[in-house]
């Protein structure tokens, strides 16, 4: 049986591979992680994230088209699935439901629209 | 951007091509390099082929790596099919699996015994706490003793020693409490004892034991003995040395008892809680000695560097310091002290350190208590190597000679695409797991072996305990695993070798021609097996020749009776009334027990060389106690008569140079050193006055009469009820001396027991030889059925053509037959020869000759015929029609 949560380090990598489109790759990705969070991640490690997303059905992959850099060698562009977007949506939906829940944060939640 | 000049380091990327599943490679490549590049533009060089490294090394990941690969680097599942095939192998082929776990076991269960043996002996001194820093300081000439002056001179001198401490043994007698009385015996110690060793006091306070003169720590046993329950901190005894035998059974013969004065006991040590090299019942403060000095009752060897005989010293090395330091101090205080060259005896004295864990194994020349010197390892672990050896042998040769059988696997193998090192592995695991299987039979062999093995007249001394601990277990495993390797090695390589075109294709033909090494292998293991057979057989013989040896002197119905200090005289005089006693005469020492003192004698103003003769302190009544025959002259005059009569052997007038025994009586001789003149009362029959194991001539003896050296009784009762006579004689013992209790031996069992040691060496041998015999047998066996079993259709085929049963078990058994016939040729010779080393250093032996070489050889042969017979007249039996009709 496959898994269909997500964890924290999966939820990330989902996002990238959404948020950088057709430069979704395995380095770029892994690139784009350590600049938004400030940590370091091998690209081994994210590649086998988005291998496992991939066998969980939140990703689909290609192989791009070759070009001069990296001597001339394809990338596999990975694309998020209408499944990954709703694991997304329901771990977004989840979190905010938390969030609301606990006293400190509650209220406070309105994203700049009250004075 | 590719343009740069740098790469990604290769090795790296080699790797990642190792490892890396193939449709991964294009990608993760060109990820890498992509990043690589990146690194690059934004780091140095150094970083980025680092950061390279790691980014591979973090490929390493189940999801990236080449399945293939991952059997290859693992090996998991290969491994299971080894065993497993193993096992079945193992379990297909009962018979030769049987013979060899049986062989090994048998083999293995002595090795072990001797693993049990050494870890007995390791545990020995193994709770010093400072113990890997504590040295025992030996001397150059093997003396495990040194100088009393040495530890203060270590500890004064040099910076190398944290504490140092001597012990003297001394006390040696009987401490007397309210009428109580216990033997002691023990050492002088100094309080830096307590400071060096680990040894607890139960009771009393270590740092103040042994501070004031007249002080002793004594074991827990002695002071129940001596106080009972009481507690026996700041009592007393009265402690009167009588010069024991301590630390070693032949150390002294005793003398009569010296008080020494009153002692305090300040510490009580429990001696049954510590294995220890050193052993006491007591230990006496080293500030009693001035006094005893005084007192001119010990002497005094306190700046005596020329005497080494008893003190051992050790030393306390400081933490930061090594034992080259030690050493080198050592060599200066040699050096500085040995000044003197033309003293023999110290000019080339060195002090050499010995480490506390090695001093139980390694025994030196007069060392504290008796164990096995190295040397007794040495010979048990070579007849131990030597029978593991032979099983091993039989491994071997079962398995090679089952190649046959195997070929055909092994091609298979091959054509399917196992290399060599597969099927190496293959046949060592299932080495292994015979080995393994022969060590549960081994261990339960032990557990029979260890008791007989206790059981020796030996391990009286050497108090051998053999428990089985879990680190034993380990070794155990450890060394079944390597054995397993071992008898496994051969087969391994030597089958993996085939030919797999050869194998498959003429799997009857293909491996001829090896049975040279089989053959040679077998015979090796019969002549070992001979040899055993042969030098058990002749050990026995000569064992049985000493207990029926004639010694020249009637030995039966004689008491020694240990005097213990008692006045000769009135015991005499006391047992004389005893009617079951028909002679009594007195002896320092016992005949032919082990122990001699020398006198050298020769003819008075003469130019002649002394004549080495042993003197032998006895009265009148010796020689006809005895029922040595006097020759000429009378017997040994009553004291009364003169101090300087003495009565010579036949011998001693010979080598004196006198013609007829008449000649010498009446005649004086000179005595070497004290230039006594002695005259000869008479002259008496060789007797064998020396240990029959020894290698050198019968010596001459002189009988001298000086009561005061008297130590023992020898009482003659009539033969009717022994035990009953001695009952008496306790009774009247009694009365002259309440506290001693009566010791004594008869003469006879005295004399057999100085035996029990060769016939130790005849069981051991024995059971040596039974295996070694065993294991060869087996081997045979496992051989003659496998022949028989690939001869079956020959012999079906044979029989049909008219042959006789006879003809057919004479073609099979030739072969073996004239393997032993060889192994008889060469292990005869063998055994005459190297028997012949020891047996012709004794002076009173048994002659290898041609009845021990015939036992050794039937025994042999009868075994050998046996179990070749049963194979092959079983197979010549066989109804040809069921080994032909089947194909």
């Amino acid at each position: 049986m496959i898994e269909t949560r997500l964890g924290e380090f999966e939820e990330v990598i989902l996002l990238l591979t959404g948020i950088l489109g057709e430069e979704a790759y395995s380095f770029k990705i892994a690139e784009e992680f350590e600049t938004q969070t400030k940590r370091s991640v091998s690209i081994g490690a994210v590649h086998s994230t988005l291998n496992r997303l991939e066998e969980k059905g939140f990703l689909t992959s290609k192989v791009g088209n070759a070009t001069a850099e990296r001597g001339g060698r394809r990338k596999r562009i990975y694309t998020i699935t209408a499944y990954g977007r709703r694991a997304l949506e329901s771990a977004r939906d989840l979190r905010m439901s938390l969030y609301n829940q606990f006293p400190a944060f509650a209220g406070k939640m309105d994203f700049g629209f009250s004075v | 951007m590719r343009k740069s000049k740098h790469n990604p380091p290769r090795p790296a990327q080699k790797l990642l091509t190792l490892f890396l599943r193939r449709d991964l490679a294009e990608e993760v490549t060109g990820d890498l390099e992509e990043r690589f590049d990146k690194m690059m533009l934004k780091t140095s060089l150094l970083r980025a082929r680092f950061d390279y490294w790691r980014q591979v090394l973090n490929y390493i990941r189940p999801f990236a790596i080449r399945k293939g690969r991952l059997q290859k680097i693992m090996h998991y599942g290969m491994v299971r099919s080894y065993f497993k095939i193993g096992w079945r192998n193992i379990v297909k082929y009962k018979a030769f699996s049987a013979i060899n776990v049986f062989g090994l076991a048998l083999a293995m269960s002595v090795c072990m015994l001797i693993i049990l043996m050494v870890a007995d002996q390791r545990r020995y001194d193994a709770f010093h706490a400072k113990g890997d820093r504590i040295y025992r300081i030996t001397l150059s000439t093997n003396y495990a003793t040194t100088p009393l002056p040495l530890a203060a001179a270590i500890k004064n001198n040099y910076t190398v020693a944290e504490e140092t401490t001597v012990l003297v043994p001394g006390p040696a007698g009987d401490a007397v409490y309210q009428n109580k009385l216990a033997e002691m015996r023990g050492y002088f110690a100094e309080p830096s004892f307590f400071s060096i060793f680990s040894f607890a006091l139960e009771k009393g306070d270590v740092s103040t034991a042994l501070q004031q003169p007249y002080t002793a720590v004594i074991s827990q046993e002695l002071a129940f003995q001596l106080y009972g329950n009481d507690d026996p901190i700041g009592k007393t005894f009265d402690f009167s040395d009588r010069q024991l035998a301590f630390p070693q059974e032949f150390d002294g013969i005793g003398a009569p008892p010296v008080p020494w004065g009153t002692f305090t006991v300040t510490g009580v040590v429990d001696e049954s809680k510590y294995k220890s090299h050193l052993a006491f019942d007591v230990l006496m403060s080293a500030a009693t000695q001035p006094s005893l000095i005084t007192a001119k009752k010990i002497e005094d060897r306190t700046n005596a560097w020329d005497w080494f005989y008893r003190p051992y010293t050790f030393v306390l090395l400081k933490e930061d310091k090594s034992l080259a330091e030690l050493q080198t101090a050592l060599d200066d205080l040699s050096t500085r002290t040995y000044t003197d060259k033309k003293n023999e005896q110290t000019k080339d004295l060195r002090f050499i350190p010995q480490k506390l864990s090695d001093i139980q194994l390694n025994l030196r020349g007069n060392d504290t208590n008796n164990r096995l010197p190295l040397i007794g390892y040495k010979f048990l672990i070579i007849l131990a190597c030597v029978i593991m050896i032979t099983a091993c042998f039989n491994y071997t040769n079962l398995s090679v000679a089952r190649a046959l059988t195997r070929a055909k696997e092994i091609g298979v193998r091959k054509v399917t695409g196992a290399q060599r090192g597969s099927i190496v592995a293959q046949f060592l695991s299932e080495s292994v797991i015979t080995s393994v299987i022969a060590l549960v039979l081994a261990v339960g062999f032990l557990f029979l072996l260890a008791p007989a093995f206790k059981d020796l007249w030996l391990n009286k001394f050497l108090k051998f305990e053999l428990p089985s601990t879990p680190d034993v277990y380990v070794v155990f495993l450890g060394f079944a695993i390597l054995i397993g390797l071992i008898a496994g090695i051969y087969p391994a390589f030597y089958l993996s070798k085939y030919n797999p075109v050869k194998a498959l294709k003429n799997p009857g033909t293909s491996q001829r021609g090896k049975f040279g090494l089989r053959k040679t292998l077998s015979v090796v293991q019969f002549v070992i097996s001979l040899f055993f057979i042969t030098t058990a057989i002749l050990v026995y013989r000569q064992f049985s020749y000493y207990m029926q040896f004639d010694y020249g002197f009637k030995s039966e119905n004689i008491v020694n009776i240990e005097l213990q200090g008692v006045d000769y005289e009135k015991l005499k005089h006391e047992l004389s009334s005893i009617p079951e006693v028909t002679n009594i005469s007195a002896t320092d020492i016992i005949p032919a027990t082990g122990t001699n003192n020398g006198m050298d004698i020769k003819k008075p103003g003469t130019q002649d060389e002394y004549i080495q003769t042993t003197v032998l302190q006895t009265d009148e009544n010796f020689l006809d106690n005895l029922e040595v025959k006097i020759l000429a002259g009378k017997n040994l005059p009553p004291r009364e008569q003169g101090a300087n009569f003495i009565v010579i052997s036949e011998k001693a007038l010979q080598k004196l140079g006198f013609a007829t025994p008449h000649d010498a009586v009446g005649q004086t001789v000179e005595a070497r050193w004290s230039n006594e003149q002695l005259v000869i009362a008479g002259v008496f029959e060789d007797f064998t006055y020396r240990l029959l194991i020894n290698t050198r001539e019968v010596n001459p003896i002189t009988l001298r009469n000086q009561p005061t050296a008297f130590q023992y009784a020898n009482v003659k009762i009539s033969s009717k009820d022994p035990m009953g006579a001695v009952k008496k004689i306790e009774a009247q013992w009694k009365k002259i001396d309440p506290i001693h209790p009566l010791k004594y031996e008869f003469f006879d069992q005295q004399l057999a027991s100085m035996q029990q040691g060769v016939f130790d060496l005849v069981k051991i041998l024995g059971f040596i030889a039974f295996l070694a015999i065993a294991i060869s047998c087996l081997g045979l066996l496992g051989m003659a059925t496998y022949t028989t079993e690939r001869r079956t259709k020959e012999i079906g085929i044979r029989k049909v053509l008219g042959a006789a049963d006879f003809t057919i078990a004479r073609l099979l058994s030739k072969e073996f037959m004239m393997m032993l016939l060889l192994a008889i040729f060469i292990g005869v010779p063998l055994s005459y020869f190297i028997n012949n080393m020891w047996l012709q250093k004794l002076t009173t032996r048994v002659e290898f000759g041609i009845t021990t070489a015939l036992a050794g050889v039937f025994i042999l042969l009868a075994l050998g015929v046996i179990t070749i017979a049963s194979q092959t007249i079983r197979a010549s039996k066989a109804n040809p029609v069921n080994s032909l009709k089947s194909e």
